[in-house]
């Protein structure tokens, strides 16, 4: 009975314009991807819960929907595509000329916290492009990203740009055990500059007062490349300088395409850092509270399913697309589907299916009705 | 803290007319029209700014520990200093949480509680209330309580003292991850007029730079 009277939760139907628009706004962002010539490659709705975990990690691993098979094996639905997309690159891909480039449309599942915002059942939209070391490939994947936003009129979005080594620099020039590498992370993600600079008191006192204070404001505001002139100015390590010359470039180049408004650099996320090997970002939309897609380059990923390999590729959730879009209707590019035609049934069943086939022939959406 | 609240913004050029905070209206508005404020309980204040509803918010640091929100933390400013405390009667059990197998604690901070005495090892039965926690050990309803604590006299004066401070809590802005981006000058020249504010208002020298 109680599946009558009680929904599990993250569950989610969908009907009527809502179903159309989510239709849309997948098919728009398929038709970017196919136009930077990446293949959409269609992946098993689960597998073994060790891939997974080999994948994108123990302790998110943790997060997945997990069943037996009938031998005892341990299973997973897919709480991701990225490491599926991987292992499949990784064997069956080995001869394929590279880079390879492939995309994605799917529903992934995940046990989050209750209090969680995020939906246990999602549908991710992305690309992940495999063999290509250069930072041409980061800029590509970002313009791919943009392209999707633009198309669907979400024109003020912003997407904010990071890299691992930025946060890896530093905390290797503190000589951070994993305790205080947790710590400092956590407080540079929440932007907590008083917090970081008493850390810093704490555990770099050789440091000059001044560079401290200007560092723990470093993190605390995003920007453009106001952030990377004074990054140079505040940094001492080499690691976390190339990691800002490697941002300046990626800027640089999409500013120069006109997309510097959409773009900011943002040192103080310190997101994924177990999973990404250089560039790190954040998609955001204009009326969506909260991220709606993510990426970067992952160096480390496909070496845990065959031969190491350069990758960097990105997730866009469509639920925050469509949330967006539905937050801006006003600007939709979208518009719902054609009006449907009416045939009223007279007793000549056959004229009626007949006049019904010449209006289909034409377009039109067509019903016919009893009375 | 809302009247503190709003004493700061002011000081740091954002001012609400005072026809406007007179009124019962719930969103007020910045004379210069750049802001707009939206008046709700301490205890909301972390889920409008996560759902992105407000772009940035006022809370205090027991209110977002509690929530658990998943929001930026970028300012602390400084004013409702209060602790968040375990206390009880120190006679009734000293620090010894061994001699019960489960600790009964009464608060109105379930999951800060819950973390406490878990990072103790201490199993514990939480017991949540609303309002005059000091009553929960008085009563025999708890044998703990966690509450935030400003100077200390109403516990003393119910035969109850501090048994230890969780943490130290004031007043925080907090700002959406998303608006973070989105509205990047609005939410940076918020937080630069603020802590130019803040640091003009303590002793502490810090070197103005970038």
């Amino acid at each position: 009975m109680s599946s009558l009277t009680k929904i599990p939760a993250g569950v989610q139907y969908f009907f009527d314009d809502e179903v159309k628009l989510r239709r849309y706004v997948e098919r728009r962002a398929m038709d970017v991807f196919a136009g930077w010539s990446y293949d959409e490659i269609i992946l098993p709705m689960f597998d073994y819960h060790d891939l997974f975990a080999r994948g994108m990690g123990e302790e998110k691993a943790e997060r997945t929907y997990r069943f037996v098979d009938r031998d005892g094996a341990l299973l997973a639905l897919r709480p991701e595509l990225t490491s599926l997309v991987a292992r499949t690159v990784a064997t069956r891909f080995i001869k394929r000329a590279r880079p390879v480039r492939l995309c994605y449309s799917g529903e992934v599942f995940r046990y989050d916290e209750p209090t969680e915002r995020a939906a246990r059942e999602f549908h991710q939209l992305g690309v992940e492009q495999i063999g290509e070391p250069d930072i041409l490939a980061d800029i590509e994947v970002l313009l791919v990203a943009a392209e999707v936003l633009a198309a669907l009129g979400l024109d003020g979005f912003r997407i904010a740009l990071s890299h691992v080594d930025f946060f890896n620099g530093v905390a290797d020039f503190l000589k951070l055990e994993a305790r205080g590498r947790a710590q400092l992370r956590e407080i540079i993600d929440r932007r907590n500059s008083l917090a970081v600079e008493e850390f810093l008191q704490t555990r770099a006192p050789g440091v000059e007062e001044s560079r401290r204070a200007d560092f723990s404001r470093l993190i605390q505001i995003a920007g453009k490349q106001d952030v990377i002139r004074r990054a140079r100015e505040i940094l001492i390590n080499g690691r976390s300088l190339a990691a800002v010359d490697h941002l300046d470039k990626i800027y640089s180049t999409l500013d120069s395409l006109g997309f510097g408004e959409n773009f900011d650099i943002d040192l103080g996320d310190t997101g994924g850092l177990e999973y990404y090997t250089g560039l790190t970002f954040k998609v955001y939309a204009p009326g969506f509270g909260a991220e709606i897609g993510g990426g970067g380059r992952y160096d480390n990923l496909i070496a845990n399913f065959g031969e190491p390999e350069p990758a960097v590729g990105f997730s866009i959730a469509l639920d925050g697309l469509v949330g967006a879009i539905s937050m801006n209707d006003d600007k939709l590019h979208w518009r719902g589907a054609g009006e449907v035609q009416t045939i009223s049934f007279d007793g000549d069943t056959a004229r009626a299916f007949e006049q019904a086939r010449r209006m289909r022939e034409q377009g039109k959406q067509v019903k016919i009705c009893a009375k | 803290m809302q009247d503190d609240a709003l004493a700061l913004f002011a000081r740091a050029g954002h001012l609400v007319a005072e026809s406007e905070l007179n009124s019962r209206k719930l969103i007020v508005s910045t004379t210069d029209g750049r802001y707009s404020f939206v008046l709700v309980k301490p205890g909301d204040a972390p889920t409008y700014v996560e759902y992105g509803v407000a772009d940035a918010g006022v809370c205090g640091r027991d209110v977002l520990m509690e929530s658990r929100a998943d929001v930026h933390e970028p300012l602390d400013l400084k004013f409702g200093r209060c602790k968040i405390a375990v206390a009880g009667k120190r006679e009734v059990l000293g620090e010894d949480y061994n001699l019960l197998a489960t600790v009964r604690v009464g608060t109105k901070y379930p999951r800060i509680a819950t973390d406490y005495f878990h990072a103790k090892g201490v199993p514990i039965e939480v017991i949540t209330l609303s309002g005059s926690v000091e009553l929960a050990p008085l009563l025999g309803l708890s044998d703990r309580i966690v509450d935030l604590v400003e100077t200390g006299q109403t516990l003393k004066e119910n035969g109850l003292e501090v048994i230890d401070v969780i943490a130290e809590s004031t007043a925080r802005l907090i700002v959406n991850r998303a608006s973070f981006h989105l509205k990047r000058v609005e939410v940076s020249d918020l937080i630069t007029s603020l802590s130019r504010v803040i640091d003009s208002g303590t002793n502490k020298g810090s070197a103005e730079s970038g």
